[in-house]
């Protein structure tokens, strides 16, 4: 087991943007590990770099240079198709917006990643289900996202994040379009998640939120500033 | 196994495609309706192209099926001096029959237009002299009364026999035969009336009236010269023999009768029926085509369209598109479901289109009475080739879906 990678490991990464010639560091040489079951929130004013960086271990997006080891692969050596694949196994994307297809219902959004994964149609509808029903949603397989609630929309695109069993869950804002209610629901579902074995990384400006987590890191332009265990930890209820 | 994934894979982007038409339901509608149009033009092009092929197939089966025609026209067919005027006459028709293999029956014709009049009516028609062999050579029967016999040829006999059409205008549903009609102000006596043979092509095969050849030599203005010229000879053969063989045969008896030297031109010009539908054949698929090429425009402004909406439906789902990337949708998964889209787009397009040409072609068929058929191959062949429409111009917003940037488009208002 000592000879288990880190499940994250960046080393000296960086992320520039040319714009008119001038050149942007937005990720300015950022070396972060994170290790399987962490809950890690990421924190950082708008422009910090902390999006960019989520975009970078999220193989949304390729370093200018530097290493970004994902379960012992470098992100940067591989193909679009292959990042691809990343994506739909490894990770679980969960966002602001939810980003769930209109007039889709629950259940097939939830079921839309295994497409991608080739799984027969049956198989597909059995995994979502089973996902939804264990996010307590067992009875709004059928609703499309207008016939729900923000917090049950977001608990769906946990469930669409969870259905690949991914390694990890990475969060962008993802209680930025909840109240506050509905926000300590979700962010105590994460707990739970986190408590089940899964890796969560979570970007937040709140600082209310990021004390959810086990673990803060802080970015100011570009960089890592701060990168402490969160000490008066908010836990469910 | 990978076939039954690519099967699964079309059904999937099939789903996707259905719910994204019905999400913009009015603009699919429109959309559709380009490629509709588009096929309904093509398919009515072809099906007419066919109606017309089958047209000009049926007017010379009615002449007769295996028959050459002698023409007292010089063979235009070869280059060189050209004796300007042609001659045909009955002794060169005698002579055929006698030297030629093969023949069954002989029609030597005059032509002219008549005028046929009763007290009460006067109809104009066209006036043939004929033997009785016409009746064999042209496949005609006799409806009611009798054929123009060998009797009447040979007394000059003042008979008719009436084409349907004729019969029709003149006398009704009463029955001409026995009555008199008076061709340019003689009188003569109708003794039967043919069996109909229909319009073929615009052309009414039974506005016709028979008259014995010699009466007709002494009865009709013909600007012909001799007193045994012909305006036409039908020679019928027997169904075995090979019309090639024939019309070389026939041509090389009429050549020594007129001492034609090699290298000279012929004053006689001879055509077989199979030559008349080959040429008939190269005729009408060259009208066809011109006519599918012209539909063709409109089938391409549908593609467009397709294109044109192909492209606002990439822009409008930017977002989707970069969300179906970062659940792990791959270029090709995204190219493959716009193409699936614009494909299905288009054949329920060319669907409505195909249903439509038939039923405008069976409109069309009953109020022109002209063959417009819509075979199966024609009918597949539509839909496939809406299909490829639907690739073919939704390429290029697929591909152009499938370059995005997965961070770009997820960030896309």
């Amino acid at each position: 087991m000592a000879t288990d990678p880190p499940l994250l490991e960046a080393r000296d990464l960086v992320k520039e943007y040319d714009f008119g010639g001038e050149t942007v560091h937005a990720v300015a040489g950022v070396s972060l590990t994170v290790q399987r079951g962490e809950f890690v929130a990421i924190m950082g004013a708008s422009g910090s770099g902390k999006s960019t960086f989520m975009n970078l271990i999220g193989a949304l997006d390729l370093p200018t240079r530097g290493q970004l080891l994902l379960d012992g692969t470098d992100l940067a050596s591989l193909s679009s198709d292959e990042l691809a694949a990343i994506r739909n196994r490894k990770i679980g994307f969960v966002f602001q917006q939810f980003n769930l297809l209109a007039r889709t219902s629950a259940v097939d959004n939830v079921a839309t990643p295994l497409i991608y994964a080739g799984l027969s149609a049956t198989d597909r509808r059995e995994r979502a289900a089973a996902k939804l029903s264990a996010m307590g949603l067992g009875d709004r397989l059928g609703h499309t996202p207008a016939k729900l609630s923000g917090g049950q929309q977001q608990r769906v695109a946990i469930a669409r994040a969870l259905v690949t069993d991914p390694l990890i869950l990475l969060a962008d804002e993802p209680t930025g379009a909840l109240d506050s209610a509905t926000s300590e629901e979700i962010m105590k579902l994460f707990c739970q998640l986190n408590d089940q074995g899964i890796t969560v990384i979570l970007v937040t400006h709140e600082p209310d939120i990021a004390q959810y987590a086990a673990r803060r890191v802080l970015f100011r332009d570009g960089c890592v500033v701060e990168d402490e265990p969160v000490h008066d930890r908010r836990r469910a209820a | 196994m990978s076939l039954s994934r690519t099967v699964a894979g079309a059904m999937v982007n099939i789903g996707i495609a259905l719910t994204a038409l019905r999400t913009n339901l009015m603009r699919s509608i429109l959309t559709a309706l380009g490629v509709m149009i588009g096929v309904l033009a093509v398919v009515l092009a072809v099906a007419v192209g066919s109606g017309a092929q089958v047209s000009v197939e049926n007017t010379i089966n009615q002449l007769g099926s295996n028959m050459a025609l002698v023409f007292p026209q010089p063979d235009t067919e070869r280059d060189g001096p050209t004796r300007d005027v042609g001659k045909l006459t009955e002794r060169d028709a005698r002579t055929i029959e006698r030297s030629v293999p093969g023949v069954t029956a002989l029609a030597p014709q005059l032509r002219a237009s008549i005028q046929l009049s009763i007290p009460a009516r006067r109809v104009g028609t066209n006036g043939i002299a004929v033997t009785p062999g016409y009746a064999t050579v042209t496949n005609s029967e006799i409806d009611n009364g009798r054929m123009i016999a060998d009797a009447d040829v040979q007394s000059a006999a003042r008979v008719i026999v009436l084409g349907q059409t004729v019969a029709t205008k003149l006398f009704g549903d009463s029955d001409p035969v026995g009555e008199t009609v008076r061709v340019d102000k003689v009188p003569f006596r109708v003794v039967g009336v043919l069996t109909a043979k229909g319009s073929s092509l615009g052309n009414d095969n039974d506005d016709v009236a028979l008259v014995p050849l010699s009466t007709g030599r002494q009865r009709f203005a013909t600007s012909l010269a001799g007193p045994d010229d012909l305006a036409l000879l039908f020679v019928g053969f027997d169904p075995a023999v090979d019309l090639n063989d024939a019309k070389r045969d026939l041509v090389r008896v009429l050549r020594d009768r007129y001492k034609v030297r090699d290298g000279d031109v012929q004053p006689f010009t001879v055509r077989t029926t199979e030559e008349f539908q080959e040429q008939s054949a190269t005729v009408t698929g060259v009208f066809q085509a011109i006519l599918v090429a012209i539909a063709s425009i409109s089938l391409l402004v549908g593609g467009i369209g397709i294109m044109n909406i192909m492209l606002v439906s990439v822009t409008e789902r930017t977002r989707e598109i970069g969300l179906r990337m970062a659940l792990g949708a791959r270029r090709r998964d995204i190219r493959n479901q716009f193409l699936v889209e614009a494909a299905v787009l288009c054949m329920i397009g060319g669907l409505l289109g195909l249903i439509l040409a038939m039923i405008a072609a069976s409109v069309f068929e009953r109020v022109a009475e002209f063959p417009a058929p819509i075979g199966a191959p024609v009918a597949i062949g539509s839909i496939l080739f809406s299909a490829v429409i639907g690739l073919l111009f939704g390429g290029y917003p697929a591909i152009r879906a499938s370059r995005l940037s997965p961070i770009e488009a997820l960030r896309s208002e």
